[in-house]
């Protein structure tokens, strides 16, 4: 069944296979799980009591609960918004020009700008919850600095905006790997290319519209893809800096799910969750996919 | 490029204003992190301190949080050098052999890589409640079998690049498949491993969710459970004490960066999955 068309390995193919069995293992572990977590959904299983034990089978009582009780449809919503923001408009929008600009522009900053952004990626995501959960207090830097010296009244932007403090702290945070990504990007378009439209008369935009967006359709399809896939899903950075709140206002689905899983103890009901979470992120990845698919053809 | 063809004086000047304003919004938090640090009357405003101590860094370096900063580092060491390990065993052969459905396991690879953590938390949750690993033994399987999948992936990718003819040539020698491995492959990908070494640490250094939901005493937590639990918990905020201790633990995160630097680019290369 394992064949190779190395001499040398023919010998050394079954020490080989084996000492992958601990990775396989681990692999089909991780699928394994997966497949207990559709399982899980279709039960009533919980954290404690009974149900813990003695778990029974509901059939799709818990999909019909996520569309009949509005929790879930209510943190698809914030996700959404969330997602749309924070990685499509701030993290691709932003890494994007901030990649075309550094390529061209003589600042003598580059270096510092471009370890401004890095940080912010490579800080990791409780450092900046606990950063910008500073800032956004009624004394933090954005109250004292900027919101008072132009007259207003101090507030605690947690309570007030709070889904925009955490649209904004995501930018911050991850908009380095989309500039990294377009950045290496723009090296493979060749500059004679720019010179000629630039030669034919087109101006900045022209330019940046019909030459050097075209080319790197491909590039920014998957980038939109990855950031897409993981803002979807991201926990941590608004569990840490809002926990959800105030009230559900910030509640994206991972915290939905967690908060129902873990802390109303409700595991069938979060594996539901769950699920269709993956569902919702395997649908966009598909109309991604397809899209970029339609139109280089 | 886009507007270097000619750059007008007002177009320059504007970009470098551009620049000066992404400068100033992502350095900002930095800076006030810095001054904080160091300032004995720390507060959450934006103040430049007028005298300088180091205590908040000598309080982070000693009790509860000099503990949760060794458990950190263990976590993400054992973790990593597992999953470089593993993951080197598993995609030499992944690289050299032909196995039926390859490319269907590699997809499948990319697809539990994009697998997000709330698709296996409560099988992961439920099995460590059973088999008792809701302990530190437990937050590492767990960050290794998440790492896995991406690293043999990369991994695979890489020793494609390495040429078949060096190994060949080994094995005239007469080298036993050990040594050549050992002799020729892993010095030759000593880049690839390093990617896969330092990305898999970094993530678990950053790791909060399993940390959190697994561990429950703050002696056993990592630095993320801990700071989290620090500004979460007590109402009158130490900021003093939290930025020093944010900056003991980004500042490992930085560094791996910047060693890496170079060999990042690598790493990039070889997320795309070649068939």
């Amino acid at each position: 069944m394992i064949s190779t068309s190395h001499v040398w390995l023919r010998r050394s193919a079954k020490p080989m296979a084996i000492a992958a069995i601990p990775a396989v293992l681990f692999i089909l572990l991780f699928v394994f799980y997966a497949g207990w977590t559709i399982w899980t959904s279709f039960t009533d299983l919980s954290l404690l009591g009974r149900k813990s034990i003695n778990p029974s089978f509901v059939g799709f009582d818990n999909y019909i609960r996520l569309i009949t009780r509005d929790g879930f449809l209510q943190s698809v919503w914030t996700t959404t918004v969330f997602t749309f923001f924070s990685a499509i408009v701030g993290q691709c929008g932003i890494g994007l020009l901030l990649a075309i600009i550094m390529k061209s522009s003589r600042f003598r900053l580059k270096s510092i700008v471009e370890f401004a952004i890095l940080f912010g990626w490579l800080a990791p995501d409780v450092v900046a919850a606990f950063m910008w959960n500073a800032f956004a207090s009624s004394d933090g830097m954005i109250n004292v600095m900027i919101l008072q010296p132009l007259g207003f009244e101090s507030v605690n932007l947690l309570n007030e905006y709070a889904i925009e403090v955490v649209i904004i702290s995501n930018i911050w945070k991850g908009t380095a790997w989309s500039y990294l990504l377009f950045s290496a990007a723009l090296d493979t378009v060749s500059r004679e290319v720019i010179e000629a439209a630039y030669m034919d008369g087109a101006n900045a935009l022209q330019r940046l519209r019909h030459v050097l967006l075209p080319l790197l359709r491909a590039q920014i399809a998957t980038n939109l893809l990855f950031v897409t896939i993981w803002t979807y899903a991201f926990f941590s950075l608004i569990y840490a800096l809002t926990g959800g709140g105030p009230g559900r206002e910030t509640e994206v689905l991972s915290i939905y799910m967690y908060k129902q899983a873990f802390d109303v103890g409700k595991l069938g009901y979060g594996s539901a969750v769950a699920i269709a979470m993956m569902l919702i992120v395997g649908g966009l990845s598909i109309f991604y996919v397809r899209q970029n698919k339609d139109q280089t053809r | 490029m886009m507007t270097s063809v000619k750059p007008s004086f007002t177009q320059s000047t504007s970009t470098n204003i551009l620049l000066a304003v992404v400068i100033i919004a992502w350095l900002s938090p930095l800076s006030w992190l810095l001054m904080t640090s160091v300032n004995p009357n720390a507060s959450g405003g934006f103040v430049v301190p007028t005298s300088f101590t180091l205590d908040h860094f000598v309080t982070v370096m000693s009790g509860t949080s000099l503990r949760q900063f060794l458990n950190s580092l263990f976590i993400a060491f054992t973790s990593a050098t597992l999953t470089a390990i593993l993951a080197a065993f598993a995609a030499y052969p992944f690289s050299r052999l032909n196995i039926p459905y390859k490319n269907t396991i590699l997809w499948s690879l990319a697809l539990l890589r994009i697998l997000p953590q709330t698709a296996i938390i409560i099988p992961v949750f439920l099995t460590g409640r059973a088999l008792g690993l809701l302990n530190t033994g437990g937050v590492i399987l767990v960050l290794t079998l998440m790492n896995l999948p991406f690293a043999i992936l990369l991994l695979k990718n890489f020793f494609d690049t390495i040429p078949s003819e060096l190994e060949e040539a080994s094995y005239m020698e007469g080298a036993t498949l050990y040594q050549t491995l050992t002799h020729v492959v892993f010095p030759l990908s000593r880049a690839g491993l390093a990617v896969i070494w330092f990305m898999a640490f970094t993530t678990a250094w950053n790791e909060f969710l399993f940390p959190f939901l697994m561990l429950r005493s703050d002696q056993a937590f990592p630095m993320a459970v801990g700071l989290y639990a620090a500004f979460g918990q007590y109402g009158a905020t130490d900021y003093g004490f939290l930025t020093a201790y944010s900056i003991i633990y980004t500042a490992p995160a930085i560094f791996v960066y910047f060693l890496l630097k170079r060999n990042l680019t690598t790493g990039f290369a070889g997320v795309g999955v070649k068939g």
